[in-house]
């Protein structure tokens, strides 16, 4: 059970952010529940590689090791989070320009393409 | 060594070095950018030509990046395969020839189009790179590696949609792309996860050898089908694509509608060669099925009562991914029944890849079209033009053709993947064609709505100053025009070549599995 | 020479159709020489008639906006287009709400 608990943070987690999305309205607010989405998603990978007991999976380490953590899904959590970085550090210069240009956050009032 | 063995890696290191060429070769000044520009489009497009060719020769090129030998998946004593495989079979290479044309006709395009703006090396660098976000999607045979080809797409799209940062709209609609987008590829990369979590391998081919369907594989195969229709465009996720296309510049929104083929082309990949047989009863395939339906009804419907140029059109990519996910839904439907599938099924997926050709070209050179039209005019609004076909010929030759072709008229190409999809799926119950019929003709209806008021019509006095575009714009509409001609003037060679190649590779599961898992030492 | 299209249930033969068209071309060609070329230029014969009224300068002025084109068929389906329109708000979270209804659908749906 206590084994599970990293994925029912995952759960919670993402839950937390999708919630976050539909609720709020300003849309720096909105940047971060994307934020916490994607780190759900990078925590879910990590605990998935994860084994019981297991050290770094570093093959010349010194000293016994009889189990490793699987080193995969830290390679793609690494480039998740960099994939999540230039995603957000992209939005956020958007959210700017829209600032710029329409002078609110609010994500209801930044309509102009509809219908 | 021979070159044939590595053009899959070939086809990738292209565009990605003109994507970190761009920057510095703009230093040395105008001229060669635009070299740079179109000749790196052009040479990735003969390698694109040559990898069709030599898959069509020799069966499904496989490619192991970083490994002793190019063709080695399974490593001696491995039981999985390890590394980054690329993957290319008939389907794949067919893909990649879309895209790749219509990525030169839009580089060509853009050379003139562009030219009044700063930030072209940006701009250069952006596009190489969503031309590699969409072949790397088109020929890897990873399923991590896909997602980040798909997030390596989106985020130069995201750049390119609002690369008129002056103009409102265009931040606006790159920003609600961006939003649907990242939430959708999260997802994506929640299924990617626990698809490993379960079998240990990133590899679609071995994934699909292992795969039981059980409740995790069915979440994660809606998972994966929610984003990639989404990023296709279908309806009810396909508010953000007219947006996006209307904003973006013309060059890229012809690029655009190859970027979301690749989508369209993952998800044809996951039904087909990683869930396949395994695909467990008939909700997925009509789920895809009346997915397409609604794209093309509410589609064309919306785009009928459009008056702006570019959003119309963008509304009519909507209601043409719907023909695709038809057809290849009805392919999807009778998989398992040797029967079905003989009679209607794979003439339904061949009338659905024909279109995937076709779609690329017609509404690249729409786009294309509708971008002269305001590189021309400065409008992009339908209500102040008219009488432009006096002012140009060319283009206005040329918007017919495509538009003619979108509708469905005959002789055209769009017309014969149309009745192959029409006499086909009627088998599986005739309300399908009788949608797909409805929508071909209010496409027609919105198509002479659009060419009655821009080039018909008495002269306007503001329109005495047009010319026609330069000969940049109208060589990248002439690349998709000769497309669009060639299907059509010849479409049993078409599809004897590239389209029945492309249908048998993307039924047969089997073929695709054993290239990676068969193919150890 | 350029082959035929077998659907399955009947077949596409572009030469065939081109040739048709050649023919219908000739035909309606033929039809349009028989006109009378004996009108005499300079004189009203020669003029375009818009109802009666000199022809205005600019054809800004008579020309109809792409907004009015289907106006009949927009009204008769207004109830239609009131929800079809009225989906789209163009609002970012509401196209990201759209998206996870549908993959909520289809995975309850699956599931069951």
């Amino acid at each position: 059970m206590i084994g599970n608990a990293p994925f029912f943070v995952v759960g919670l987690l993402f839950l937390g952010g999708l919630t976050a999305i539909f609720i709020e309205k300003n849309l720096i607010k909105i940047a971060i529940a994307i934020g916490i989405i994607s780190s759900a998603v990078n925590l879910f990978l990590v605990a998935l590689g994860y084994r019981a007991g297991g050290t770094a999976p570093i093959h010349f380490l010194a000293g016994e090791r009889t189990v490793m953590v699987l080193p995969t899904p830290q390679a793609m959590t690494l480039t998740a989070i960099v994939i999540s970085l230039a995603t957000t550090a992209f939005l956020l210069s958007l959210i700017m320009l829209v600032y710029r240009h329409y002078g609110t956050l609010d994500v209801d009032e930044i309509r102009r393409l509809r219908g | 060594m021979n070159w044939n063995d590595h053009l899959p890696a070939l086809l990738l290191m292209i565009p990605l070095f003109g994507a970190f060429a761009a920057p510095l070769v703009c230093l040395l000044g105008k001229t060669m950018r635009n070299v740079l520009l179109v000749g790196l489009s052009f040479v990735t497009l003969l390698v694109a030509l040559l990898l069709w060719k030599s898959v069509l020769a020799g069966g499904i090129a496989v490619y192991v990046m970083g490994g002793e030998s190019f063709n080695l998946t399974l490593p001696s004593g491995m039981a999985l395969p390890i590394r980054i495989i690329m993957e290319v079979d008939a389907f794949s290479a067919f893909m990649v020839v879309c895209g790749s044309i219509a990525s030169f006709a839009g580089a060509l395009f853009s050379t003139n189009y562009m030219e009044k703006f700063t930030g072209l090396g940006r701009f250069v660098s952006l596009y190489f790179l969503l031309t590699l976000g969409m072949l790397g999607m088109m020929i890897t045979g990873d399923f991590f590696n896909f997602f980040i080809f798909i997030e390596i797409a989106s985020i130069a799209s995201f750049g390119l949609v609002a690369f008129w940062r002056d103009r409102p709209e265009a931040i606006e609609a790159s920003l609600k792309y961006t939003l649907v987008s990242q939430v959708g590829s999260m997802i994506f990369l929640i299924a990617a996860g626990a698809l490993y979590g379960k079998y240990n391998a990133l590899n679609i081919a071995a994934i699909g050898s292992l795969l039981q369907f059980g409740v995790m594989e069915k979440i994660a195969l809606v998972f994966i089908i929610g984003t990639l229709a989404m990023k296709c465009g279908s309806f009810p996720m396909h508010m953000w694509l007219p947006d996006a296309y209307a904003e973006a510049p013309s060059g890229v929104s012809c690029l655009l509608v190859a970027v979301s083929q690749a989508s369209l082309y993952g998800l044809m990949r996951v039904c087909f060669s990683l869930y396949g047989v395994n695909l467990g009863g008939s909700f997925i395939p009509w789920m895809i099925i009346s997915m397409g339906l609604a794209s093309m009804f509410f589609g064309v419907t919306m785009a009928v009562v459009q008056h702006e140029i570019k959003r119309l059109i963008g509304y009519h990519s909507v209601s043409q991914v719907g023909y695709m996910l038809l057809g290849l839904g009805v392919g999807l439907l009778v998989l398992t029944d040797a029967h079905g599938m003989a009679e209607y099924g794979f003439t339904a997926m061949k009338g659905g890849i024909f279109h995937i050709f076709n779609y690329t070209m017609y509404k690249g050179l729409l786009f294309l079209a509708a971008g002269a039209i305001y590189y021309a005019t400065g409008k992009r609004d339908l209500n102040e033009m008219g009488g432009l076909a006096r002012r140009m010929p060319f283009t206005t030759a040329m918007f017919v053709i495509a538009a003619a072709a979108i509708s469905g008229l005959p002789p055209f190409n769009g017309f014969v993947s149309k009745l192959l999809i029409y006499e086909s799926v009627f088998a599986v119950h005739p309300a399908l064609t009788v949608v797909a019929l409805l929508t071909s003709v209010l496409t027609l209806a919105s198509f002479v709505k659009v060419f009655q008021t821009a080039f018909l019509g008495p002269e306007k006095s503001v329109f005495t100053g047009v010319r026609e575009v330069p000969s940049g714009m109208l060589f990248g509409m002439g690349v998709l025009t000769l497309a669009v001609l060639g299907a059509t003037l010849f479409p049993s060679w078409t599809l004897s070549n590239l389209v029945e190649p492309a249908a048998k590779a993307l039924v047969d599961q089997a073929g695709y599995i054993g290239a990676v898992m068969g193919g150890g030492l | 020479m350029f082959g035929t299209v077998y659907t399955g249930f009947g077949y596409w033969d572009v030469t065939a159709w081109i040739v048709f068209f050649a023919i219908a071309a000739g035909l309606t060609l033929w039809l349009r020489a028989q006109g009378r070329e004996d009108f005499k230029e300079g004189t009203d014969q020669d003029e375009i008639y818009w109802s009666g009224n000199p022809v205005p300068e600019d054809g800004a002025e008579i020309s109809v906006p792409a907004s009015s084109a289907y106006w009949g068929f927009r009204k008769a389906m207004e109830p239609f287009y009131k929800v079809l329109t009225g989906m789209h708000t163009g609002i970012g979270t509401d196209i990201v709400g759209f998206y996870v209804l549908t993959v909520a659908f289809m995975a309850v749906f699956i599931l069951l």
